[in-house]
């Protein structure tokens, strides 16, 4: 009787597992699921032009395609794929094509890790561009030094994780330059307040952005009302908003990317009338679409702002939109800047490209794109100026131009 | 801390407590007739968002089709779990249904990111928000909803489970399946209904919390899930009213602890309250553990 039930317990996990394997395998259009790889259309192409299996360069990709930053990862995704497709386009680098593979790491340190491990066992992977956050990454970074493989985040913005050691670099801001500029540029001389409340993700990157806003804070003489912490899987925020709102300030600064929709709507719910500024989110459409009347006034420092309109971004914007179905916001671009950078470092490489020639080869290359000059300091990280953004009237404007202080 | 803080976010707590009793009822209710205990609450809760989440978006901002569309569409779904998860595995131990459920859950979540996509879908303005403010106590027409919602469903399902014929025959699938077999009850057909109304219930809590959070998204239903198991672990697992009793205070506990230290220890005052209760009181908040037949 026993076997029996074992049998069929068996067999309903089969049939379970095969369902799900073959609900993904119909859903082409949809953003993949957990764990599952994502191929992109570059590794057809490569295929398909009868060029030789040792003329390709893989990169291995880490983004969080579920999960509150889903958004995010799914745009690294697609912005990796269009710049892979651009360069393979164009006759790819040296005679190379270039070939992608993604996996989702869930914003989830123990999967990123577990994906780096496998990429680093993998021969084939020449560099990995991701993660999301400045936390898996830095979860990676000792990783990166054991199997001698880059990892180049488009968005890891903790100063402490480029100097981690000599195969970490990243393409985003750091926080130890952005968050006290947002202190004393945005919060102080944009909105000439005297006084706010801040509240932050507990993670790495937002315990990190918040010791470099509380310096920029202390040092513009903004009075500090209130500084609260709260964890990642967080959905209800009406205790922290209640406890800020009590100390009578009229300035928030949110320290978050994905929960910030859902925090300006709990914000606005508790009939809090105050001037809010958002670091972390960038110009985000899930602001807007999840906001809607809400999201009116809110300050976003920025370091891009794409848009159809823009002759520089219109081609990169209209691509993302086809294969993504939303606007890209700096993040994306940011991921499309890596596979150009590694690109880049590619082309300075003589002889047999190796993955210890490509860390070496990054120090010094230079990338002028659509996110502007990218060239990496001493620590592997880059430094970029910022704009100012304000939502009005349910869309993004820019208010300040790169380098007002 | 002055009182009228203190006043705010006590009612912060009750709001919050009211969602988590919301889908604690649905537990309860499974646990109480099927006898088994179920993980797949909080994917039913979110499936009931999604599909209330297209009911507005074809259908226009009208609460109540949002909630019958989710009650029925997660109705059809507990007969489905119940199918998969319990009637095969009635005579078995009682862990191969749980994991079963535990794997269910999974699917769930896992087919709404293929389906439904990762990015969080929004849910404005289906209940245009208006505060109503009682001294320092500010309380909005979506939270008395929720509140209300959770008063009314505890009061009717008390009466229909101890007063009526038909919920203490569902009542007696729970107690003893041979005896009320052997009294004529179809135990097979009447434990699924107890797992299609549990489940509904989830649903239309899903529609609640979706109009309450203004969104909806493939993994809202996770720490949900666990606070409702929680609650009604609390309530001693297969009573109605001491289930909602135990989110409530869960609420109340959480918000509570934030007031006087960070939303950053949220799960450890609500798991540590749990584990405080179970060591002292093993059976919750009821006079006696809950058995299964």
């Amino acid at each position: 009787m026993k076997s029996k039930t074992g049998k069929k317990l068996l067999s309903l996990l089969a049939i379970t597992g095969l369902s799900v394997t073959l609900l993904g395998a119909c859903a082409s259009d949809v953003p993949p699921a957990a764990n599952i790889d994502t191929k992109s259309a570059t590794e057809d192409a490569a295929e398909t032009t009868g060029t030789e299996s040792s003329k390709v360069i893989k990169f291995g990709v880490i983004a969080p395609l579920t999960g509150a930053h889903a958004e995010y990862g799914q745009g690294f995704d697609a912005a990796t794929q269009i710049a892979a497709e651009e360069i393979n386009a164009a006759g790819g680098v040296n005679g190379y094509t270039i070939e992608l593979e993604c996996q989702d790491s869930a914003a989830d340190a123990k999967t990123s890790s577990d994906i780096f491990t496998r990429y680093g066992e993998d021969d084939s992977i020449m560099a990995v561009i991701g993660d999301f956050t400045s936390s898996c990454c830095k979860a990676n970074a000792p990783l990166a030094d054991e199997y001698g493989l880059v990892q180049i985040s488009p968005t890891a913005s903790d100063p402490s994780y480029a100097s981690m050691n000599d195969y970490c670099y990243t393409v985003m801001y750091n926080q130890s330059t952005a968050a006290p500029w947002t202190a004393e540029s945005v919060v102080g001389h944009y909105l000439g307040k005297t006084a706010c409340a801040v509240m932050y993700l507990n993670t790495d990157w937002g315990i990190t952005t918040n010791d470099y806003l509380l310096q920029g804070i202390d040092k513009a003489g903004i009075k500090l009302l209130g500084d609260e912490s709260y964890s990642e899987n967080e959905t209800d925020f009406s205790s922290v908003i209640e406890k800020l709102k009590a100390t009578g300030a009229d300035c928030l600064v949110i320290l978050d990317q994905g929960n910030v929709p859902t925090i300006i709507n709990q914000v606005r719910a508790a009939d809090w009338d105050c001037q809010i500024v958002s670091l972390g989110p960038g110009a985000s459409d899930q602001i807007l679409e999840l906001c809607g009347e809400n999201a009116n006034g809110l300050v976003i420092p920025c370091p891009s702002y794409i848009t159809e309109d823009n002759p520089t971004t219109s081609d990169f914007y209209k691509k993302f939109f086809e294969k993504n179905k939303c606007a890209p916001t700096d993040h994306a671009l940011c991921a499309y800047t890596c596979v150009q950078v590694l690109a880049k470092a590619l082309e300075s490489i003589d002889g047999e490209i190796t993955r210890e020639k490509i860390k070496d080869a990054l120090k010094d290359v230079q990338y002028d794109g659509m996110a502007g000059h990218t060239q990496f300091n001493e620590d592997g990280g880059v430094n970029r100026d910022l704009l100012i953004i304000q939502v009005v009237d349910g869309t993004y404007v820019i208010q300040k131009e790169y380098g007002y202080k | 801390m002055t009182s009228a803080y203190f006043i705010s976010q006590l009612m912060n707590g009750l709001c919050l407590g009211a969602i988590y009793a919301l889908i604690a009822l649905g537990v309860a209710v499974i646990i109480g007739i099927v006898g088994f205990a179920t993980f797949t609450q909080g994917e039913v809760v979110m499936m009931g968002a999604y599909i209330s989440f297209y009911v507005f978006l074809y259908g226009g901002n009208h609460v109540i089709p949002g909630i019958l569309g989710s009650f029925i569409a997660t109705w059809v779904l507990g007969m489905i779990i119940y199918k998969i998860c319990y009637a095969r595995f009635l005579d078995a131990p009682e862990h191969i249904s749980l994991i079963c459920t535990i794997g269910f859950s999974m699917l769930l979540k896992n087919i709404a990111l293929i389906f439904f996509g990762a990015d969080k879908k929004p849910m404005l303005n289906v209940i245009k928000s208006i505060n109503y403010h009682f001294g320092p106590i500010t309380v909005s027409n979506v939270q008395l909803l929720i509140l209300g919602t959770v008063l009314i469903l505890v009061l009717i399902l008390s009466f229909v489970f101890t007063k009526t014929d038909w919920g203490i025959r569902l009542k007696a699938v729970s107690q003893n399946r041979e005896a009320a077999a052997l009294i004529g009850i179809d135990v097979e057909k009447t434990a699924m209904i107890g797992n299609s109304i549990g489940c509904a219930l989830a649903g239309a809590a899903g529609t609640l919390i979706g109009i309450y959070y203004q969104s909806c998204y493939p993994t809202m239903g996770a720490t949900l899930s666990m606070k409702a198991f929680t609650s009604a672990t609390l309530g001693g697992l297969t009573s109605v009213p001491f289930a909602a009793l135990g989110g409530i205070l869960i609420g109340i506990i959480e918000n509570i602890g934030i007031a006087f230290s960070s939303a950053s220890f949220r799960d450890m005052f609500s798991f540590g309250f749990l584990i405080l209760m179970l060591i002292f009181k093993p059976t919750g908040f009821a006079r006696k553990r809950s058995v299964r037949a």
